[in-house]
Order: structure tokens, then sequence, then C-alpha cells
């Protein structure tokens, strides 16, 4: 398959922003407020910030390769054999992240909703959903995400503006957290929900204009973040701090609370997590593309398509790993961090030492000449 | 390639889903569910824990007291005595079950009620928990973490605390709906529209006992007569345990005092310039909070601003008004709101429950104070007994009614 | 590769020779000089045959010849009229003269023949060919060729009102059986040099005619090309329908939902050729295809778009909401009534669970039995005479609805649910297309009756990933929703005012986008302005 160049700005823009919305929206005011109290928000900024700042290195980076993906212009930077080891480990971050993401959605439908189910059953059908969606190519997938934008946002905006009759804004002052550690770890556990972005690496070399791939960056975390802020803001100002450290997933509890007038549903818990599918899957499918296609393009593989399903017994296997929801969120909080490594220093070091070895080298072509 | 490619998908989807075929787990007929509609909850008596059977324990092997020892009563729907569509005939039948249980903890009880019940106790539809007013002045929290847990339980529910015995309003009649304990929780619903009450509801209950800076306020409920119920005050909080009940009208006050919109509350006024007695109904209310520090103590400043129509006017004398008269009502109102609010702060500071919630003004305005002095619930409790305030009403009569003279 | 992902279809390739045919086992053949001898071989293909006609004549009374043709297909009259006729008789002008063999045909072609298609072949296998498309043959001794002339004539149905895609505003022509007039009513409205048609014969037994017709300047190559190629792939004995064809064009024949639309309206078949489509007909079959398609064409009538935006635009969206209401109305039931009661309102709730409360199933196989009884009282009503089905339906929907509730095999509400669901499968103006989506409702309603409501929005995940992977003939089946476009999007919701649209959907990729003059938007916008205006003063 030829590779066309067929992304526009508005779909680059979409994917990153619907690949960010996840489940990990669920529990965010939860980790929020844990480590900033009333200055969740403003955590939020700071981690949104964090990941900004990782979002365009990537894309920066990207940029002076764009007919490469991260895996094959690392090995030209950093030479064969680090770029080989970085590139494997990049892979088995994101094979865990789906395998996370898939379990951590799993947890949330069998703790509300869907009491008897068993565990294996929900999060099967999430890696199943994403395994046979990610047989696409490229162009599939790109309208797949950009399709279901709208479904993904609506949602949240409809229950936060719902639920705001009930909000204290007392709630959220003190705005800056005082702790000035704490708020920057929080700050980075916001940040390691954006990790999604690193898919940006691959949708430059498909994009129509590479060059407005920045534009795109900021557009998405710009709308991410912002529905972050909103969903953090809201949660705070209904059910303030103290409640919410009760709660695991305060954005649910806050579809719990809301009701949609006229009692045409009495309440929107289960419907939220029913919509929220659509944004989890998402974001799993965009993980596991993103793994799918980089052992392709590691292995220098001609076909994806067989590769989708004989990565799901692994993922399936990682997504059972973790014994019960606790153990979960301490995985997950952890993987997170170290995910950051990944995704955000290895580009940063990436870029540099790129820049580094490009001045040299027009150096020495100056000298030459 | 192309040949085998639907196949090894079609396999590949067979297999994976047979095992669904055993599934339906979660499936459960609506009327195969023992839809509980209101819970209440007793003390129970000191001779009930006998008849507790070993379902979740065993007897004397628990580590709670038997004094807490709490009886449950569950309203539960009948599916069949509740007909479809309009009503064609009235039945005799209640189209309520009732089921009482004894219980440590509200789960053990539960969990007493479904071994007599065949169908699964489903508490999706739980509209109205209804606490005795002892079992709240012991303190609701051992409660709140079942309710928590649950994800059954909508955090709209109501909760409200009852003179007399919970159980009775289980079993209590009204004439109005047809299901006892709808009309129960919708009554709640329409005296919040009504301007009667507060916005309430358990979750905000919840969050409002959470922080760090309020106290918790339920709706106090009381029987007349047989079958009739009534709002009788409001049962104020500390921490998470009862300490005191308002009079009806003081929840007027209150509500200005939180900066509730909806009036509701009319009062009758009656001015030293005129002869007559006014009835005045507040329709909206502004109120301003202004929390500051005198001295490195906590001050409050209420600027309430009144709405207010006339409603009535006491017929035996002469029932016109003129501008300056509708200026002394105006006064007067005020300064009746202004003195039954001072009444209920004094009374509320006593018993240390702040429901104002003007700990949260401190909270959040004053940061640094609060780390220092306050920090935690408790502390800003005994602050609150000591906390200054200054009160100041305005109100505007803007209606008078149809009626010219 | 291109960026059409056409499959090369799994076909048998049939050795030429197993399809039973006589000339074809005696191999290319020329006509001879004499006359008996062709007359023979003739008679040997098609003598078989009692319509067969051979009819001996000498012409203008000399040379003897030959006339041979198939009765049922033929015009007797023009045969009598317009051939025999003047062969027979030599014309007066002509009377002295003495005509050589040589110059015979020159002469008749020129003087003789009332016919502006006569040919002359001297292929035996063409001969035959023709004689059964309805031409006569004429052979005349001692000349080496033959000349056919088109006197086919097979009686054909009027032009009707379109049975399956009826308008209320708009016109009342629908195709008929006879590709001539269907292309005529095409082109009658599309008097345009750049309309261009082409056609090609396919199917060993039937030769069915094929026409693709496109306008040039508008379509794209890419597609106009990719359908020659595809419909040229075509080799099976028999094309009866444009069905037939369509089976083997489509991109993915595994799909429920249709990648080709097909139409039996001439003006919705000309706006899609404006747009940039190829149409594509077939001898036999009052239906043209139309490609490439995107799914949003299904719910949208001719009607839209001859009623005024606002009628139109509310009319689709009650359609758009039909849809939906077909696709997953049962689910839905079922995930609130055995999943989350706790979604309904209470009293809605408990007085549900009164009315199941003596259904001996659970909901899910409750909804199954009826839908499939429904399903089966559809088929049937479908094959029904009119005046019986109408009957029918009405015993099948009161009848039977309300015996099932009374025996207490479904709760009144179940009744309900489905009655619905099947009018919003109705309101579908495609019938292909509602018919996917009545189908892709059971394996949803399998989902919900697993895993309720989630399992309801997986399935329908499912199905638009599905949708969103679909192209037909190159062009994304979700356009424009996705891949998005600003100019698309105008039509899919709602339908905008004609001259909000200045362009062509893109998504075709039409070579010429101008759909409006510019000129015409300003005087548009000017004119409004002037209304404006004259008002206030």
């Amino acid at each position: 398959m030829e590779k066309t160049r067929e992304v526009t700005t508005f779909q680059a823009a979409t994917i990153l922003i619907s690949t960010m919305i996840g489940v990990g929206v669920l529990p965010l005011p939860l980790f929020a407020v844990r480590s900033g109290d009333t200055g969740a928000p403003f955590i939020t900024v700071l981690g949104i910030g964090i990941g900004a700042i990782a979002l365009i290195i990537i894309t920066k980076l990207g940029l002076r390769h764009p007919n490469k993906t991260i895996i094959s212009y690392s090995e030209d930077i950093i030479g064969k054999w680090l770029g080989k080891i970085f590139s494997l480990l990049v892979i088995l971050f994101f094979l865990v992240l789906t395998a996370l993401a898939a379990r951590e959605f799993g947890a949330v439908v069998i703790t509300a909703v869907l009491l008897e189910t068993p565990l294996e059953v929900t999060v099967l059908v999430m890696l199943l959903l994403a395994a046979i969606s990610a047989r696409n190519t490229m162009n599939t997938f790109v309208y797949i995400h950009s399709f279901y934008i709208p479904i993904i946002l609506a949602p949240v905006l409809i229950i936060v503006a719902l639920s705001l009759k009930n909000a204290n804004f007392l709630y959220l002052r003190p705005f800056i957290a005082s702790d000035l550690k704490d708020s920057f770890n929080g700050a980075l556990t916001v940040a390691a929900l954006l990790q999604g972005s690193f898919l940006m690496t691959l949708i430059i070399p498909t994009m129509k204009n590479p060059k407005s791939a920045v534009k795109a960056s900021l557009w998405a975390i710009f709308i991410s973040g912002g529905l972050y802020v909103l969903i953090v803001a809201a949660t705070v100002s209904i059910f303030g701090t103290e409640e919410i450290k009760k709660l695991y997933w305060p954005t649910l509890e806050l579809a719990r609370t809301t009701s949609l007038p006229g009692n045409i549903l009495q309440r929107l818990d289960v419907v939220f997590i029913s919509v929220w599918v659509i944004a989890v899957f998402t974001t799993i499918f965009a993980s596991y593309f993103l793994t799918i296609q980089s052992l392709k393009e590691y292995f220098n593989l001609q076909d994806h398509k067989m590769l989708a399903y004989f990565l799901l017994p692994f993922i399936f296997t990682l997504a059972m790993v973790p014994q019960n929801i606790l153990q979960l969120y301490d995985i997950i909080l952890f993987i997170g961090k170290v995910g950051l490594i990944f995704t955000f220093f290895y580009p940063m070091v990436l870029y540099c030492w790129d820049l580094i070895r490009n001045k040299r080298g027009s150096k020495d072509e100056s000298k030459q000449a | 390639m192309n040949r085998s490619k639907p196949k090894l998908k079609q396999i590949f989807l067979v297999i994976l889903l047979v095992p669904l075929l055993t599934g339906c787990w979660d499936s459960r007929e609506i009327e195969s569910r023992a839809t509980v509609l209101a819970i209440g909850i007793d003390k129970a008596d000191p001779d009930e824990e006998e008849k507790e059977d070993e379902i979740s324990h065993r007897k004397g092997k628990i580590d709670i007291p038997a004094e807490s020892l709490i009886k449950l009563t569950v309203q539960i729907a009948i599916p069949g005595r509740i007909p479809l569509g309009p009503q064609i005939g009235g039945g005799d039948r209640s189209p309520v079950l009732v089921v009482r249980a004894v219980g440590h903890t509200l789960e053990d009880a539960l969990l007493n009620i479904q071994q007599e019940v065949a169908s699964e106790v489903f508490l999706g539809h739980l509209r109205l928990i209804v606490l005795n007013e002892e079992v709240a002045r012991d303190g609701v929290d051992r409660f709140t973490d079942y309710l928590r847990r649950n994800p059954e339980i909508r955090r709209t529910a109501a909760l409200v605390v009852s003179k007399e015995r919970a159980a009775k309003y289980m079993e209590i009649k009204p004439e109005l709906e047809r299901v006892p304990s709808l009309y129960l929780a919708e009554m709640v619903d329409s005296l919040i529209e009504l301007g009667k009450f507060p916005e309430t509801f358990i979750g905000m209950f919840w969050s409002i006992l959470s922080s760090k800076g309020q106290d918790g306020y339920l709706p106090y409920f009381n029987i007349k007569g047989k079958s009739n119920i009534q709002i009788n005050g409001l049962a104020y909080f500390k921490g998470d345990k009862m300490v005191g009940k308002t009079d009806p009208l003081q929840i007027g006050g209150f509500m200005a005092g939180i900066g509730a919109e909806e009036g509701g509350y009319g009062i009758f006024v009656k001015p030293p310039e005129l002869e007559q007695e006014v009835l005045v109904r507040a329709v909206e209310r502004k109120t301003r909070v202004k929390a500051s520090l005198k001295n490195g103590k906590p001050h409050i400043y209420l600027k309430i601003r009144y709405e207010s129509e006339i409603e009535e006017i006491d017929s035996r004398m002469p029932t016109h008004i003129d501008e300056d008269d509708t200026k002394a009502l105006e006064n007067e109102f005020s300064k009746m709101v202004k003195e039954g609010l001072e009444v209920l702060i004094a009374k509320t500071q006593e018993a240390k429950s702040d429901i104002f919630g003007f700990g949260e003004h401190f909270r959040g305005k004053f940061p640094d104070f609060w780390s220092k002095n306050v920090n935690t619930k408790e502390n800003w409790q005994d602050h609150y007994a000591n906390l200054t305030y200054d009160i100041e009403v305005i109100t505007s009569i803007r209606r008078t009614g149809m009626k010219a003279r | 590769m291109s960026v059409f992902r056409h499959r090369t279809r799994r076909k048998k390739k049939l050795p030429i020779d197993e399809i039973p045919s006589k000339q074809l086992e005696e191999g290319p053949k020329k006509i001879s000089g004499t006359l008996d001898e062709n007359v023979m071989y003739m008679k040997e293909m098609l003598g078989e045959s009692d319509d067969f006609v051979i009819k001996h004549f000498k012409v203008f009374g000399k040379v003897s010849a030959v006339l041979m043709y198939v009765n049922s297909l033929t015009d007797q009259n023009r045969i009598n009229n317009d051939i025999l006729k003047p062969l027979m008789y030599k014309p007066e002008h002509l009377l002295k003269k003495d005509i050589l063999l040589d110059e015979l045909i020159s002469i008749l072609f020129s003087e003789i023949l009332y016919d502006s298609k006569a040919k002359l072949n001297s292929e035996f296998d063409e001969l035959v060919n023709v004689t059964l498309l309805g031409e006569t043959v004429i052979v005349i001794d001692g000349i080496e060729e033959a000349i056919h002339i088109d006197t086919r004539k097979v009686d054909k149905r009027s032009i009707d009102s379109p049975e399956t895609e009826q308008a209320v505003l708009g016109p009342r022509e629908g195709f008929i059986e006879n590709i001539s007039t269907n292309i005529a009513l095409v082109r009658a409205r599309l008097p345009t040099a750049d309309f261009v048609v082409k056609t090609m014969k396919i199917g060993r037994l039937t030769k069915t005619t094929v026409a693709f017709c496109y306008i040039k300047g508008i379509a794209s190559e890419q597609v106009i090309n990719e359908v020659e190629k595809r419909l040229s792939e075509i080799d099976i004995d028999a094309i009866l329908d444009t069905g037939y064809l369509e089976q083997f064009i489509e991109d993915n024949p595994f799909s429920p939902f249709p990648q080709t639309q097909s139409t039996e309206r001439p003006d919705k078949t000309v706006s899609n050729l404006v747009e940039g489509r190829v149409a594509i007909l077939a001898d036999g079959s009052p239906f043209a295809l139309l490609v490439p398609v995107v799914f949003n064409q299904f719910y949208q009538t001719f009607d839209d778009y001859s009623s005024r935006f606002l009628m139109g635009s509310f009319a689709r969206l009650a359609r758009m909401l039909a849809l939906v209401f077909s696709l997953i109305f049962p689910s839905l039931y079922v995930s609130f009534i055995s999943f989350n009661p706790e979604l309904l309102p209470t009293e809605f709730a408990v007085a549900v669970a009164g009315g199941r409360a003596g259904v001996p199933y659970p909901a899910v196989i409750e909804v199954l039995i009826i839908e499939i009884s429904m399903e089966v009282l559809r088929e049937a009503t479908v094959r029904m005479p009119k005046q019986v089905g109408g009957a029918l339906s009405i015993v099948g929907v009161l009848v039977v609805g309300e015996a099932a509730v009374n025996a207490g095999l479904a709760s009144p509400i179940t009744v309900v649910v489905i009655a619905l669901t099947s009018i919003g499968s109705f309101a579908t103006p495609a019938y292909v297309a509602a018919f996917a989506l009545r189908m892709l409702r059971f394996p949803i309603l399998v989902l919900a009756g697993i895993f309720g409501l989630y399992g309801v929005v997986v399935g329908v995940i499912f199905i638009f990933n599905h949708m969103l992977s679909l192209k037909s003939f190159g062009v994304p089946y979700m356009a424009p929703v996705s891949p998005g476009n600003s100019q698309g999007m105008k039509d899919v919701v709602i339908r905008s005012p004609l001259w909000w649209m200045p362009n062509r959907p893109n998504f075709l990729k039409p070579v010429n986008r101008d759909r409006l003059g510019a000129q015409n938007n300003k005087e548009l916008q000017h004119n409004k302005l002037g209304n404006d205006q004259r008002e206030d003063t």
C-alpha cells in the first residue's frame, strides 16, 4: 500500500483529541484533588502545560523528518542500535498502556453498571473492538476518529451544563495549591493522561500539509485540555474537594447526580458510561493502532492486519495482571509517570541531539565549502 | 489472502462469541426485581436483637455494639398492583409491600431483608430515605459508606429526618398518589420548587458533610393526623450528628442566609405605622456574604435583598395601603427577617453547627488563616460558635396583587 | 495499486465451450455467395424454433433472395411495408436500367431501403446474433454480404409513476424495462453534448445491453474508468436486472450496506449525474444504478430538493430519527427493561413491571419473538396481491398484537416498541438501506441482551466502524461527515437552501465544481436586500 497524504489539519486535531479524552477522564478529578485540594484545576492546567510542551516537541521533531515515524528516524538520530532499543521500549509502553486502558474501563463497567458480568468479558469486548478496527487502513483510522469527535465531546458538556445548577463556586477557592511538590507531582499525573498525543509521530507522515501539524497539536491540546479543566472545575465546584477524595470516578458521579430535565431519564450515569464506551474505544483503538503500526515498521512487515489479532492475547493477559482496582490504580499511576520518560524526555533528547547533530553537520559542510 | 479473510474473521468471531452465550450475567427482568422505593431507618427496640437471624454474622460475634442495632423498614413495589395506564377502578390492595428487618448496619439489614424476599432487592429506584430523629442524633456517617459504594443508589434521592418512627412513614397511605413513597419523594421535590426548603438531596448532603466549613441540614418531617405529612422544620447537624431542629418559619431565614433564590415563605408584618396585619411573602432573594477577619477573628457580613409581594391584608381593618405604607412594610419586613435570622444563627452557634457554610467562605478566601488556625471541621465548629456577624436586609415590595383598595 | 480496493472476484472462468451454443460449435464462418448454402446454415442454427421465419422472394422480381427473422421479436408491418415491398417492386426510375449484381447493394442502400439503420455484415455469428435481437436479415443470391435491418418490436409497459419511490412533489415519470426509453428519459432532461452514454453487452446468454452514462467534465475520470473496468470484467450467463450488476461491481459484497443506489426515477438519476455520479442502466430493468454512493443518500428523497428547504430539512430530520429508531429502539427497550430500569421514571418503571408481570420470557426473547414474527408478516405482505395485502397487515398487526398481549405472550409496551420500530424502518426511503438496518437490528438486540446499554453501544460502534471503512468506487461511505467536508455537510442533516450550496460535493472529486454562478448568488442577495428596503419605505 503506497502512503497517501490525505490527513487534513482538522482530522489530525480530532485524532489527538479523541485519543487524549478517554477513560482517564473518569478519575481525573480525584488525582488532581488528591495532590492539590482546591488547586485541582490549576494543577490540571499545569499538567496540560507539560503535556502541551511534550506534544510540541514531538511535533517539531516529527516535522524535521516529515516522511518518517519515530521508529525510523530515531535510528537516524541516535544510531541504529540505540534507536532500536528505545523504539522497542516505546512500543512496549504503548502495549501496556492499551492493556491498562482496557482494564481500567472494564473495572469501571463492572463496578458501576454490569455488576455480575466477568471482568474478562468486558475487557475482551473492548480489546476485540479495537483489534478488529485496527485492521483497517490509516485512512479509515482517521475517519473513525473524526467521526466520533462530537459524540465524545457532547456528553461531558451536557452533563457539566446540567449539573452546574448545584455548583458552589466557593469550593474552587483558593485557586492555587499550596504545596509545590505535590502540585508538580499531580501535574505529572495529569500530563500522563495526555500521553496519547504521542500518536502525532504516526500522523505527521500521512498529513497532507505537515507544516500545519503544530497548529493541529495546539488546537487538540487546547480542546481536550479545556475539557479536562472543565471537568475538574465542575466536579470540584459541585462536590467539594473532600467529597471527591471519597470517590473513585468523580466524573461518573457527576452523571449520577444529574437527571435530564422533564425526567426523561432519571439518571445519566449509565447512559454516560455507555456513551463513554466510544471515547474509551477511540483511545484504546489509537494506542492499539500505534502499537501495531510501530511494530510493523519495526520489523519491516508488509501487512499489519494479522498483527492486530496476534497481539490480542498478549494485551489481554497484560490487562488481567492487576489483582484489583486498588492495585490497578497504583500501577496506572506508576506506569503513567514512567511513560513520561518515553513520551516526554525521549523525544526531547532526540530533538536536542538532532539539533546539535544538524548544526555540527552544517558547520562541517561550511568548512568544506 | 482475500479469499480467506472473511472466513478467518468469522471463525475468530464465533470462537470469541461462544463464551458470551453463557452470558446475560446482569440481565434481570424488571418484574423480577424487588424495586425498593423507600427506606426507613429506626433504632431497633432493645429486645429485637434476638430476632435477628444468623445471616451475615454469628450471634454476638460482631464488633458493633448492640445498642446501635437498626431496624430497617423498606417499601417494595409489587409488579402488577400498579397498573399500566390510567387506573380503572380503585384496587384496595396495597401496591407496595412493606418489609422489616433488623441489622447492625444498613447492608446487614438489607441482607436480612433479601433473605425474606424472593426477587433481588433493587435499589435503583430508591427515592427516599427516612431517618428517625433518634438515629440521626446518633450520627449518620455509618450509613453513608454503603450508600456511596453501591452504584444503584441515586445521588438525587431525598434524605429526610422524621419525628416519628420511620417505619410509620413506610406504612402511611396518602390519598393523593398511588404509590405512597412516591408521594413523599415528590413532596420533597415540590417543596423545594415552591421555595419551602432549599435544594436538598442525598448527594448534596454528603458533599456538605464532607466539606470542612459547613454542617449538614435536612428537612424535618412529622405526621399530621392520619395520613398527612408536614415539613416541620429543618434538622441541623454537627458533624454527622443531628443536634437540633428549627421552626418551619426559620427555614425561610435559613434560606436567606445561604442565598437560596426562590422565596416561598410569607410572614405577617405589622409596622407600628399601620394598624393592619399584612401578609408579605418573599418572592426572590439575593444574598451577599462577605467574610472578613476582624482582629484575626472571623467576621461575617450578610447583605440580603428581598423582593416581596403583598399577598393578603387582614380585612377587619381598612385594606387600603399607599406608597408610604409599603415603605414601612418593607422596613418592618427587613427587620423581622433580620431578627429571625439572628435568632437562628445564635441557635446554631450554640449547637456549633454551621449550616450556613460560612466556614467555606473563610476556607476559600483566607487560606492562610484557615491553615494556621482551623484546618479541621471540628476546629471550625468551635470558631463558628464565636463568629461575629452583621446582617443587613433590604426589602422591596413590587407587587400588591390585583386588588386596588 | 490504485486507490480503489476493488477485489478481484472469485469468478469461475467459464471455458468458452461450456455455454451451449450451436453457432460456436461450428466456429466462425463467413457468408458464401450461394443462397441455398447460406439459408441452410441459418436454418441449422435457428430453424429448430418455430418462430424463425424464412421467406424467399426476388429482388426487383429478378434476383432471388431470402428474408429471415424471428417473428416474435419483430414488427411484421414494417417488414412487409418498409422492407419487402420496396425490395420486390422495382421503382420507376430504375425500370429501364439493368442492374448489375455488383451495383445492387449500393442501389438498395441508397435508393430502396427506407431504413437508416440498415447494415451489411458477412459474419454468420453476428448475423445469428442480430436475428435473435429482432433484426431482419436479407441474404441475396450471389452476394457475399447480408443486409440486416433493425425491426425489433417488443411490447413494453407504458411510462408509469415510480412504484418504490413515490414523491409528493416532483415528476411522476419512472423508468421502464426498455433501456432505450430509459436513456431517452434521461437524455430528454439533459440536452447537453457532455452527457455521454456508453453501452456494452453483458451476459453470455442474455446479451443484455448495459449502458453507463455520465456527464463529461463533471464526473471524475477515475470513477468512470473504474466503472468501465468493473463492468467489463463481468462474465456471467445472464443479467436480468441491474441488481445482478450491482453484486459484481460493489466494493465489499459482505457488507450489509448497499454500495450502489438503485433508483426508478429519471429525475433523481439526472440530479446524481449532475453531481458527478455515474448511472448504470440495463435492458430489462426499470432501475438505474448510481455510483459512487455515500450513506446519506439513502435517507434523502427527491422531495427534499423539490420542496422548500425548511420543509425538506424537517422531513429529513424525521427520517433520520426513523432510521435510528429502526436500528436501536428494540435494543434500547431491552436494556432499559432488563438491565437499567433505574433510568426510567419511577412511576413508569413500576407500571412497566406490572405490564410484564405475566410474560414468561425475558425481554430479549420476547422482543425477538415479536420481531421475527413481524419480519415474517412483512415478507408475507410483500408477496401478497395488493387487495389481500392490506387486509393481512391489519389482521397481523392489530389482531395478532392484541392477542399476544392478552395471551400474556408479550407486554403491551413491547408491542408499542416493535410497532414504532417497524414504522421507523418503513420511513427510510431506500428499500435496501432500510433492509440493512432492519437486519442489523438483530445482532444489536442480542448484544443488548448480553450487556445492556453497553452492548448496544458496542454494537453501534461496530456498525459505524464498518461503515467508516467502507468505500464505494473510491469514495468513503460516510463522506461528507467523515472525512469531513463543509460543502457536503450542508446537505446531510438538513437540506440547506440550494443557493447555499454553490459547489458540488467534493468527495465525488468532480472535475468541475461550480454549481451556481457567482453572479447568481450576488443577485440573490441583492434581490433580498432590495425587498427589505422596499418594505422599509
